[in-house]
């Protein structure tokens, strides 16, 4: 914007520039003829003052101070011819405007530019009424001068305007410049207040601007409030739509466990199994898709604050391991030795970290699982441990994506468990790994997040 | 035990009641918030299983208020919200626990056992080490190193035994009377298992579970040696 307000100002101030030194070279030049031009007249005058008529005869004397007059112009050279009546020169250069109407000046001095001998010259020719012993006639006077002190005045004059012209015409750019810096100041503010802006902040903006640009500001709060309450409606649905699903899911489990089994024919006892197996199914993917969109959506209004890794994995680990998880299991958690922060959001990190693990409880942990935090350079990671088979490594990319089930029947899984903690991770610029199982190391599921420096 | 259940869905609230009055307690329905709040005010509970959207008062309200009076009566709070905020202002306000609906109606039965538990323990904070093993028994939670290892209960309490007098060897009578009790009929068999699911468990610690063939097990811590 300021370079194109400045492109435009300075081809107008050009374009002006040119115009005042084009005028200021013709009045320089009309100036200069002026002046000169009288000097000539006078010149000529002097001469045609001095012819005489003697003895019959037409005579001239040269006046000095016709050439004094002249000779204020230094360099230049002067030419004369003095015609008599008769039109025969009498003396001077003959040559020296030979074919000019002579006639013609005895009105007035007549002027003209002509060439002798090579150089432009300027001429005037001026008539002089004489007696003759023969009658009256018409002697001439031509005074023809070289051209350069007048040229030489017409540039110094030039030279002169075009310098006031070109110092005008800074001064006009530097001051345009100025305004124009100063006048797109609250632009530049402006945009810096939006870049600076945490992407979670959602309230209006509160910039100090001119009222041109108020509008311009008055849009944009518009736009964030209502995107603000597009986010939070759509939280508040989620929570709502969470309420009223949970409820008569729990309810349903509720009733299928008073059943008592033990009062049902064989046949019916496998269709409740059939039934039970179906609602935990059911249970599961409902906690994990409302999990996922709740998540997901967190992160559109969310301060992202620092987290220690230590303290999110153990919550996460202590709420994702079921009390009543097999008692020949081994389960333990091991926190790192610092406590290492990265920045997150305590309640989307500990959900990642509680998808992986219980992931791993439901497919792949046998016999052992490990939680631990570890420090890898600068990163941060939790690591889940299981001495399951694993996930083989063509898989990988799958299982991060939703609705991935690895087995057709894979019971209670919605395949969205890892997506969840492969979304958060990469929100906070971290990622979710895996780690093949080796002969000396069981397999590992792994967030990693960049750690922050300084840490409070 | 007595058990209040605040709880307005009236098939989870009749099966969580059911539940555990087949299990001995004692089980107190409310459906309504206020009244929940009124009964609290007049009457002690050892579990108190709390729903957070109710009508008239909420869950949280309630537990505020219990909170402010000055009761540490052990809360479960049940939710229904997705709102993980939830869960963490439950667990700010005071609620010991929380379970989010639908749960697992076990895992709901084991927890309420853990914070009854809690409360009829009230031995004083203190932890127990032997080698590298440390057994917090206030927060019941078990360390190798500084690694937290999931224990059940009985397995925490016979550790709990074996450690409160490392080389002591007890016998497998005395585990079975301290573990189980007189009520429990369980035989040596029962000993054996928890005996080996604990040395399982404790791999890789400074100190070990010995077999004294005919007489009983002992805690060997390795730094004594």
């Amino acid at each position: 914007m300021f370079s194109r307000l400045m492109r435009r100002v300075g081809v107008v101030l050009a374009l002006g520039a040119g115009t005042l030194i084009t005028a200021a070279w013709i009045y320089a030049r009309a100036a200069a003829d002026d002046a000169y031009d009288r000097l000539l007249l006078g010149a000529a005058f002097q001469m045609s003052e001095s012819l005489s008529v003697a003895d019959g005869n037409l005579r001239f004397v040269l006046p000095p101070s016709a050439f004094e007059i002249l000779g204020l112009a230094n360099d230049d050279r002067i030419f004369y011819r003095v015609i008599d009546p008769s039109g025969a020169t009498l003396t001077g250069y003959a040559d020296l405007a030979a074919k000019a109407d002579l006639s013609a000046s005895r009105a007035a001095p007549i002027f003209g530019d002509d060439a002798y001998l090579g150089a432009p010259v300027r001429t005037v020719t001026v008539s002089h009424a004489m007696s003759m012993p023969e009658g009256p006639g018409w002697a001439y006077v031509v005074v023809a001068q070289t051209v350069e002190a007048r040229h030489a005045l017409a540039s110094e004059l030039t030279a002169r305007a075009t310098m006031l012209v070109a110092l005008m015409s800074l001064f006009a750019v530097a001051g345009t410049a100025l305004a124009v810096r100063y006048s797109l100041r609250p632009v530049d503010d402006l945009a810096a207040a939006l870049r600076q802006r945490d992407p979670q902040d959602l309230t209006p903006l509160t910039v100090a601007v001119p009222d041109e640009l108020s509008p311009f500001v008055t849009s944009i709060n518009y736009f964030i409030i209502r995107l603000d309450e597009r986010i939070k409606l759509l939280q508040r649905y989620i929570a709502d739509s969470a309420h009223q699903i949970r409820t008569p899911l729990t309810a349903l489990s509720a009733q299928v466990s008073l059943i008592d089994e033990q009062r049902l024919a064989p046949e019916d006892r496998r269709h409740l199994k059939r039934v039970q197996s179906r609602t935990i199914e059911l249970t599961g993917f409902t906690n994990q898709l409302l999990n996922h969109a709740m998540v997901i959506h967190r992160f559109d209004s969310v301060q992202l604050v620092p987290v220690s890794l230590n303290d999110v994995a153990r919550m996460a680990f202590r709420n994702a391991v079921p009390i009543t998880v097999d008692p020949d299991m081994i389960v333990s958690f091991e926190p790192a030795d610092e406590d290492l922060m990265a920045m997150g959001d305590m309640l989307s990190l500990r959900e990642a970290i509680v998808n992986v693990i219980d992931n791993a409880l439901r497919h792949g942990a046998t016999a052992r699982l490990e939680v631990r935090v570890r420090q890898r350079e600068n990163f941060g990671r939790i690591e889940v441990i299981d001495d399951g088979p694993g996930i083989k490594e063509a898989d990988w990319p799958n299982i991060i994506s939703r609705f991935y089930s690895r087995s057709p029947d894979a019971r209670g899984s919605s395949g969205l468990g890892f997506a969840i903690a492969s979304e958060v991770a990469t929100v906070l610029r971290g990622q979710l790994g895996f780690r093949e199982r080796s002969e000396n190391e069981p397999f590992c599921v792994y967030l990693e997040l960049p750690l922050v420096r300084g840490q409070p | 035990m007595r058990i209040l259940l605040v709880e307005d869905t009236h098939d989870v609230g009749e099966a969580i009641s059911r539940r555990f009055q087949q299990t001995g307690h004692t089980v107190d329905w409310e459906t309504d918030g206020v009244a929940a709040s009124e009964i609290l005010s007049f009457t002690e509970y050892d579990l108190v299983i709390l729903d957070v959207m109710l009508p008239g008062v909420d869950g949280f309200s309630i537990l505020r208020k219990l909170r402010q009076s000055g009761s540490g009566v052990p809360v479960l709070v049940l939710t229904a919200r997705s709102e993980v905020d939830d869960r963490v202002s439950a667990l700010d306000l005071g609620a010991d626990d929380y379970l989010v609906k639908p749960f697992d109606f076990r895992e709901l039965e084991a927890r309420a056992r853990v914070l009854l538990r809690r409360r009829s323990g009230g031995e004083p904070t203190n932890v127990i080490i032997c080698g590298d093993i440390s057994l917090d028994r206030a927060n019941r939670n078990v360390m190798v190193g500084k690694r937290e290892i999931q224990l059940k209960r009985r397995e925490i309490v016979l550790l709990e035994i074996l450690a409160s007098r490392p080389g002591k060897v007890f016998s497998k009578d005395e585990l079975l009377d301290q573990l189980f009790g007189f009520e429990e009929a369980a035989g040596e068999n029962a000993i054996e298992l928890y005996i080996g699911r604990l040395r399982k468990k404790l791999e890789g610690a400074r100190a070990r579970i010995v077999t004294l063939r005919g007489s009983g097990y002992q805690l060997v811590s390795d730094d004594a040696a």
